[in-house]
């Protein structure tokens, strides 16, 4: 029990071991308290709320029908995709909304959590950890949805369904890389909070999630170079034909998402002292 | 202002175990909230690339919250902190729990540190009693098997058995308070923290919580109390320590600290007090026969003083030069608190009282003896009106500033009572 702690100036980074060591031991002693926070969450949103989990896929419902009409309509004009398209969007949509969810997720838990932040001395990383609960949970629901659409439109899957999660835990793990990063910042200044919207209104149009992968042309290349692009479109395939046809993009990707959410992690837990210290006296 | 350090005089402090020990401490905030943010995200930036922070320099616009406070706390003690608002108590505090990181020295903690600075943290309106206790004691660092032993304890504590499967919106003030204050206090800390919140809930309520900070105590928890009311940190504190401005002005025995804090606390803020006041006689076709030359105390040995003391015998001297023998001269003397609403405190009268006096041609001393001075420490105005008979104004006194000191302990003491104690033995009449 007489555990010692000493809180000193100098950067933690001066000594690495220490600070992986401890990164270690609060992530493990935060996953009890990351559960309380996700249970009480969930459960005091959907108690304030009369359609509950309606709410997880109402967003993408609304927008696989209005697409479909325009494109039915020929309002806009969308190359073929290889699943119906209804199903192809509201699947396309389901990711690309976890992901949004995975980006906002740290810089809101940082934001609704300050008053806690700044008085009690608990692992930071339990507020991720529970964002990351409730997107998860979020997902479940929108799975249900998901399969009963599969089965409408009689979609057939392969055995590769199976290593989907794999490439949806590499999505989701690119969002909270990002959202992590910004969560000290965005605890400070409004505007990364502000700006998080716009950018990631912008950057649904440089995503396959409504119309299927460009070939070719500038707009094709913004469309390759962006590191969701293989990440949703992997799971989707995965989910589907099986066939992954951007093998070498995807592992691209992958990388970028989880060396990148290892920094992120770092700053966060490096940066949150001195947001507590700005947000509160 | 120098520090005093005195030795503990605790028995136990030289052979329990430090637990707390906080070596020159110093830490720098800013007030403007730009400059603020903007210092944030530098101090980030530079924690992450892993360079030495220059903590000893000030930026514009920043200054010391706190500076080289150090300090050491045994099992089982109980410091008191007392300071004003914004001496740097609740920064030591913070630093302490490991919320923000020092800017200079070091703080070293043995064992889990409890806050009671943020009852209910965490506590959602919307779920009901039981589900907060679980979700806040987890924040508060314990496991849920930890939770589930001690469930029925804070329960009991909280007093709120009836209304545990309610929402937490439907609670009083009061009962959120009480169960915030008991899931903190369950959670087996060994240092505890408490920042002036045992103010929560009623009479009743309040003397159950000291009495659990006692059993804690006794089982060797530490505490360190942040408090304005000298009573709690003297009844529950052997030792204290001073913050004013950030800089630890005195630390040792509660009672010696408290009351250094107190006299600053009430005599801050006004100008030096005079307590003596010397003028002019006025020329012959100004006055009306009554000059008055002087004002002064004298203490109870009778020697002229600046600062009369609360409590002790007292004397009001006017000095005034007599043209001719006035034979009813009536004189209302009122005072009224510098600080506050400036309401009158205190009107002493001749014309109430009845008594009035004559003063002879020449110089005279008007007296008035307080043979306890019952005024508590502070600052004060007093206002003056001497009259021949009951309406003619012979000469005033406006706003003749003073000082009060204390010696023993008077928070919360309107005035001073004079008291004494006494046990008596009641002989049995039966049989």
């Amino acid at each position: 029990m007489s555990q010692v702690v000493v809180y000193r100036p100098d950067s933690q980074m001066r000594n690495p071991l220490k600070l992986f060591s401890e990164m270690w031991r609060d992530l493990l002693a935060s996953r009890e308290l990351a559960w309380q926070l996700t249970r009480r969450d969930i459960s005091a949103k959907y108690r304030q709320s009369f359609l509950g989990i309606l709410w997880a896929f109402l967003p993408a419902l609304i927008t696989a029908i209005g697409f479909s009409f325009a494109k039915g309509s020929g309002v806009v004009n969308i190359g073929n995709t290889d699943l119906p398209y209804p199903a192809y969007i509201m699947f396309s949509m389901a990711l690309w909304q976890t992901f949004v969810e995975a980006i906002n997720a740290p810089v809101q838990a940082v934001a609704t959590a300050k008053s806690m932040l700044s008085r009690i001395n608990f692992p930071r990383e339990a507020l991720i950890l529970a964002k990351l609960g409730e997107i998860g949970f979020n997902f479940g629901i929108k799975l249900i949805f998901i399969v009963a659409l599969f089965l409408v439109f009689q979609i057939p899957v392969t055995w590769s369904v199976f290593l989907a999660p794999v490439a949806l835990i590499h999505l989701i793990a690119l969002g909270t890389f990002l959202g992590l990063l910004l969560a000290p910042i965005g605890a400070l200044y409004q505007d990364i909070s502000m700006g998080l919207t716009l950018v990631t209104g912008l950057w649904l149009f440089i995503t396959p999630v409504v119309y299927p992968v460009p070939q070719g042309g500038v707009f094709g290349q913004i469309v390759q170079l962006n590191p969701v692009t293989p990440l949703l479109v992997t799971v989707r395939e995965l989910a589907t034909t099986g066939v992954v046809s951007n093998p070498t993009g995807f592992w691209i990707a992958s990388a970028i998402a989880l060396v990148g959410l290892a920094f992120a992690w770092i700053v966060y837990r490096l940066g949150m002292p001195f947001v507590v210290e700005r947000i509160s006296s | 202002m120098t520090v005093i350090n005195q030795v503990s005089t605790s028995i136990s402090s030289t052979q329990s175990e430090v637990i707390l020990s906080v070596d020159g401490l110093s830490k720098k905030f800013c007030r403007d909230l730009k400059q603020s943010l903007l210092y944030g995200v530098q101090d980030m930036a530079s924690e992450l690339i892993g360079a030495k922070r220059k903590g000893s320099t000030l930026r514009p616009k920043e200054f010391w919250a706190l500076q080289d406070v150090s300090f050491q706390l045994r099992r089982g003690e109980a410091l008191g902190l007392v300071g004003k608002n914004g001496s740097g108590k609740s920064t030591l505090l913070r630093i302490i729990s490991g919320l923000i990181k020092p800017d200079i020295g070091q703080v070293e903690v043995r064992g889990r540190v409890a806050p009671l600075i943020a009852l209910g943290a965490g506590f959602n309106p919307v779920l009901t009693g039981r589900e907060n206790i679980y979700a806040n004691m987890s924040i508060l660092g314990l496991t849920r098997q930890e939770i589930e032993n001690c469930f029925d304890r804070v329960l009991d504590f909280a007093e709120i058995s009836d209304a545990i499967d309610a929402p937490v919106q439907s609670y009083s003030s009061g009962m959120a308070a009480r169960l915030g204050f008991a899931c903190a206090i369950h959670t087996e800390p060994d240092i505890l923290l408490i920042d002036e919140v045992l103010a929560v809930g009623d009479l009743k309520f309040r003397a159950k919580c000291y009495r659990r900070l006692a059993e804690l105590k006794s089982r060797g928890v530490a505490f360190v109390l942040v408090s304005h009311s000298s009573n709690s940190i003297l009844s529950k504190c052997e030792t204290a320590m001073y913050l004013s401005k950030g800089k630890l002005i005195m630390s040792g025995d509660a009672a010696v600290v408290t009351r250094r804090y107190e006299n600053d606390l009430f005599l801050e803020g006004a100008p030096p007090a005079t307590g003596e006041l010397q003028r002019q006689q006025r020329s012959v076709h100004e006055s009306p026969g009554l000059d008055v030359t002087g004002v002064s105390f004298r203490d109870r040995r009778g020697h002229k003083v600046t600062v009369p003391i609360s409590g002790e015998k007292a004397e009001l001297c006017i000095q005034c030069k007599v043209r001719h023998r006035i034979a009813d001269t009536n004189m209302v003397v009122s005072i009224r608190e510098r600080v506050g609403e400036g309401d009158k405190i205190l009107v002493l009268s001749t014309l109430h009282d009845k008594t009035p006096f004559s003063v002879s041609a020449g110089a005279n001393e008007i007296r008035v003896e307080f043979p306890y001075l019952g005024l508590k420490p502070g600052s004060y105005l007093l206002d003056l009106h001497i009259y021949q008979g009951s309406y003619t104004l012979l000469d005033s006194v406006q706003e003749f500033s003073f000082a009060v000191e204390g010696l023993g302990s008077m928070s919360e003491c309107a005035f001073y009572q004079p008291r004494r104690w006494n046990a008596v033995q009641l002989v049995s009449q039966t049989d």
